[in-house]
């Protein structure tokens, strides 16, 4: 019991000390149970290889440059496409949130190809744009813009209508009431919105990259399937998992936390 | 200082549901003095609120005029000051930012704007709280913020809404006794609206009777200042006055 007790001690204060390890230790039965299962022989090394030689692919990948390049292609790929959702999936989010015509008449037709999955899209795109980057840019673009547009009208109907007739009283003109009061009001949605899209995006940019890729994590992946190399498809996913984990936990966590629970708009 | 008038106001809004007209604000004429205090009292769906709504511009009239000066007003303009229900404070916004958005709007420097804020914090007792959010104080506070904060735009009329209605007991008597002293100190017009008999006669010069969109009656109050709760819980005057405003209330 008292070793128990001394165990949780050192583990509080290691967390501590380094926040990241946190997110580590949960990660070493998983990485346990692979090992033993890999180790015990059950199944035919190429077959189910164990975290040693998917460590070792790791660097031969890297050292090859195949890894950093297709990572950077499917990275860029993701960037454009969020960037791109982003400057059409807010203003019009704020156009169909402030204006009961714009909404009346846009969110059934967005909902109707809502439900258009991103990839239902690709056989008709294959066929107008052919496999390439104009296809994949598409995609991802499609895949971000509606969680980005529901997000926002969600975020601009949310705010208060006494905050908007304040800032006019106080003489703010309705441009004015739009960047003072709607924008900021509507930030912690926008940001949860673009948290959705990215994460809805990168799934959705592995997939594409299967089908029509001549690059990236997906392709290396599904080109590995080919050659039978159970280690890259295994790197693969390794990697889809650990770079969202960065993204979304370093990075978008703490911006939507900084907007929301800074301004008492978000309760927890 | 300018003079507010409701000349015959009206308000006839379409109600889809019911299919039918309804008229929440049937007859309203009404002169404010420069530097006049006037609470509004009447039972819910008198159209005390409809009223105030008109006034800041909130919601077009049907018929009638409301006049600042002679000219009539529509739509919102920062010579018409509100102080909400709801407080309406921005939570991304500091105190000191939020009560210098009015000057900030008719484009008064920073550091101007910056003073303004402070000396009207001062006013409320908050200089302390300047670089806090909004989400950072307790319900009194807050509106003691959303008072300077209409306060500090030099209104000619400050319009307010049931200000005090979200507070506790202790706070809100603490606060009306502010409002007078504050009142005092710069001599706003007031518009006060509640459904507080005792808030308006405590805070009043002129009481306004309401009853299904018209005024009922008009009773002048007459009590010396200050006015604190300690002295006027035990005033006769006061006691009449709430008497009488009240028995026309619960008539009404």
């Amino acid at each position: 019991m008292n070793l128990m007790l001394q165990i949780w001690a050192g583990y509080a204060r290691l967390t501590r000390r380094w926040p990241g390890i946190a997110a580590i230790i949960p990660f070493i039965p998983v990485l346990a149970l692979w090992t033993a299962v890999s180790e015990a022989g059950l199944f035919p090394r190429a077959f189910f290889p164990g975290p040693g030689d998917v460590v070792r692919a790791f660097f031969t990948l890297t050292y090859k440059g195949i890894l950093p390049d297709y990572l950077q292609d499917s990275l860029i790929r993701l960037a454009t496409g969020a960037a791109v959702g982003m400057a059409l999936g807010i203003p019009l989010g704020i156009l169909i949130g402030t204006s009961r015509w714009a909404h009346r008449i846009c969110w059934p037709v967005l909902l109707f190809f809502q439900a258009i999955g991103d990839i239902a899209w690709l056989p008709i795109l294959l066929i107008w744009f052919g496999f390439g980057l104009t296809t994949m840019t598409f995609v991802i673009v499609y895949t971000v813009l509606f969680p980005v547009v529901l997000n926002t009208v969600l975020g601009v109907e949310s705010v208060p209508r006494d905050l908007a007739r304040a800032a006019l009283s106080l003489g703010a003109s309705r441009a004015r009431v739009l960047w003072e009061v709607t924008l900021p009001g509507a930030l912690p949605n926008i940001i949860t919105g673009l948290r959705n899209g990215l994460g809805y995006g990168w799934r959705a940019l592995i997939a594409v990259e299967m089908i029509v890729g001549t690059s990236g994590i997906g392709f290396m992946m599904f080109d590995a399937r080919r050659a039978g190399s159970t280690v890259e498809i295994l790197l693969g996913m390794i990697i889809l998992g650990l770079l969202w984990y960065i993204v979304d936990a370093w990075i978008l966590a703490p911006l939507e936390r900084a907007t929301g629970q800074r301004w008492g708009l978000v309760t927890s | 200082m300018k003079m507010l008038s409701l000349r015959n106001l009206g308000k006839t809004y379409f109600d889809p549901y019911a299919g039918a007209h309804v008229t929440a604000v049937h007859d309203v004429s009404l002169d404010v003095e420069p530097g006049e205090f006037i609470s509004v009292v009447g039972p819910s769906g008198c159209g005390k609120t409809t009223i105030l709504n008109m006034i800041a511009g909130f919601i077009p009239y049907s018929k009638g005029d409301i006049l600042l000066d002679g000219k009539p007003v529509h739509g919102p303009g920062p010579e018409r000051g509100v102080v909400f229900q709801s407080f309406a404070l921005f939570p991304w916004k500091t105190v000191l930012d939020n009560v210098g958005f009015g000057p900030k709007m008719r484009g008064v420097p920073k550091a101007e704007r910056d003073r303004i804020a402070r000396e009207y914090l001062a006013l409320a007792g908050l200089s302390h709280a300047a670089h806090r959010y909004p989400n950072e104080l307790s319900g009194g506070m807050q509106q003691r913020v959303g008072v300077v904060r209409a306060l500090a735009n030099n209104p000619d009329v400050l319009l307010m809404d049931e200000p005090f209605a979200s507070v506790d007991a202790q706070t809100r008597m603490t606060l009306q006794e502010e409002l007078t002293r504050i009142w005092q100190e710069r001599k706003p017009t007031v518009i006060f609206i509640t459904h507080d008999v005792a808030e308006a006669v405590f805070l009043a010069n002129r009481v306004v009777v309401l009853s299904k969109g018209r005024v009922l009656d008009q009773i002048a109050v007459d009590l010396p200042r200050p006015r604190v709760w300690d002295d006027l819980v035990k005033d006769d005057r006061f006691k009449q006055l709430s008497a009488r405003v009240l028995q026309m209330v619960r008539a009404a």
